[in-house]
């Protein structure tokens, strides 16, 4: 996992790229979506931003335990891109 | 195969240099799986093998094993910078540190196994003056402690390293320090070495290339492990598998506040001696980097997470380049020097960056996880700790506020300070 393809920018080095969190999946009372964690292995759907690019918020699905993204979306977004 | 006890002493070397390379025997060797035990300690890592020492040196129990899905001491313990220290800021903390540490320093006799303990000193460098009083203030709290801390000037700093007296500009001015003269380095494959020989010499039986899948539970108890060599009966369950303690939580079902993450080291080649303590640093624009000189001459650099939950154990570039900028600019002589190797861990990391110990789900099912970056400097308390927990049911002093609770409570260990986050962004 050396880079991450942004929606708007393309292919880009993983060091412009800032992880944000893990996206609550425990419950969801506030103690649970602060603190806990299920943790899937090969699936964690989180937060990222193109902090050193175009600066969107985005929503990744990834495997942790290889690193392959799945999927890539503008955070909050309803409009597709491409 | 053959196991041996035989203690090591001046007396056992002379008797080899005249039995020849036979007098020498397997450290810990062909155990087969029994199929129940009064404890199963999940995890062959510094952790899961102190834990069992303590059992059964300590609480009697002789049917003890540990099952590692790998092999003895390739996890964490062999990944580690190797640094031990008890200076945190937080009573919680440097209590249960100063516990380990005072333990490392009589492990080589207690375990009859050279671990190689060197009080070197760690420093912690403050490059501003308003650094400064931070690492006053931490001093200060471990002085009231009991723990040794001392805050030097810079003259006393570049005394105690002279490697830091510049020959060539450094980038940024140091303000001052604060020294712990009693930590310094262990040498971390001969722990958990020194632990797995004297666990087995009390009769603990370590499983290589046996993974735990799954437990049996009737009621609100375990019954048994799962394994991949059938299943095991077991009174009490112990998981010491931190850096992966996230899928041992989904496999209990349960969630737990732990993420995991990835966190560098790498070492240079050999050079002559240079440096005979260990760093600390937090340059302006590096997330931090500590450095120190290993018995073989390599420098050993490492640094913070990568910044992202990864089972990859693939260090990110970025990280890489930022810990060794950060070690140039505060050495700027090591800049000549190639890189030999490079890795990364996985560590538990806690929504507090304090570690777990508790009971999980069931009665007989006990946690030890989320390190964060303590694992091995806290070996030993941990074992002890653990140990007694198991035996007794009821947690010592030292680890009672590591319970799971906590983060319902509000009772965090806030030690690095930026709230409920794994990782600082």
């Amino acid at each position: 996992m050396t880079q991450l393809a942004c929606p708007f920018c393309g292919p880009r080095p993983l060091e412009e790229f800032l992880f944000r969190k893990t996206m609550p999946n425990a419950g969801d009372s506030a103690y649970a979506r602060t603190y806990l964690r299920v943790d899937h292995g090969t699936h964690s759907e989180e937060q990222w931003q193109h902090s050193g690019g175009c600066r969107v918020w985005l929503r990744v699905v990834r495997n942790p335990s290889t690193g392959a993204v799945a999927s890539m979306t503008v955070e909050g977004s309803a409009y597709e891109l491409r | 195969m053959k196991f041996s006890s035989r203690r090591y002493s001046a007396w056992s070397l002379l008797r080899a240099r005249f039995a020849g390379a036979g007098y020498w025997r397997p450290l810990w060797s062909g155990r087969t799986l029994q199929t129940a035990y009064d404890v199963v300690v999940v995890g062959a890592g510094g952790h899961g093998l102190a834990t069992a020492y303590h059992l059964a040196r300590d609480h009697g129990l002789r049917r003890v094993a540990v099952l590692d899905k790998g092999l003895v001491g390739y996890g964490n313990v062999g990944r580690n910078t190797t640094i031990v220290r008890s200076n945190y800021l937080l009573p919680e903390n440097h209590y249960f540190y100063e516990d380990a540490l005072r333990r490392y320093e009589t492990l080589s006799r207690d375990l009859n196994y050279n671990v190689m303990y060197s009080p070197r000193g760690v420093v912690d460098i403050a490059l501003s003056d308003d650094d400064l009083p931070v690492l006053a203030r931490r001093g200060n709290a471990l002085r009231m402690a009991g723990i040794d801390a001392e805050l030097l000037d810079v003259a006393a700093l570049e005394r105690f390293v002279p490697a830091l007296a510049p020959r060539r500009q450094r980038r940024f001015q140091i303000a001052g320090a604060l020294l712990q003269r009693r930590g310094g380095t262990v040498r971390h494959d001969a722990v958990a070495w020194g632990y797995a020989r004297a666990a087995a010499a009390l009769g603990v039986d370590i499983i290589e290339h046996c993974e735990v899948t799954g437990v049996h539970t009737q009621g609100g108890s375990a019954t048994a492990v799962e394994t991949t060599h059938g299943a095991v009966q077991a009174g009490r369950i112990v998981f010491a598998t931190a850096g992966h303690t996230g899928l041992v939580g989904r496999m209990l079902g349960v969630p737990l506040p732990i993420e995991t993450h990835l966190l560098q080291a790498m070492v240079t080649e050999p050079i002559k001696p240079l440096l005979d303590t260990v760093l600390v640093y937090v340059g302006p624009g590096h997330a931090e980097s500590y450095v120190s000189q290993s018995d073989r001459g390599g420098i050993v650099m490492g640094g913070h997470l990568d910044g992202f939950p990864s089972y990859t154990r693939e260090g990110r570039w970025h990280r890489l380049e930022d810990v060794v900028q950060a070690s140039v600019e505060l050495l700027p002589q090591l800049g000549g020097l190639k890189l030999l190797r490079h890795w990364a861990g996985t560590n538990d990391m806690t929504m507090d960056g304090s570690p777990l110990m508790d009971r999980v789900r069931y009665d007989n099912v006990f946690l030890n996880a989320g390190w964060c970056y303590g694992g091995f400097k806290s070996i030993p308390a941990s074992g002890a700790a653990m140990a007694r927990f198991v035996a007794s049911g009821t947690a010592p002093d030292l680890i009672r506020a590591f319970g799971l609770s906590r983060f319902a409570t509000g009772h965090l260990l806030d030690e690095p300070g930026y709230g409920p986050y794994p990782v600082r962004l």
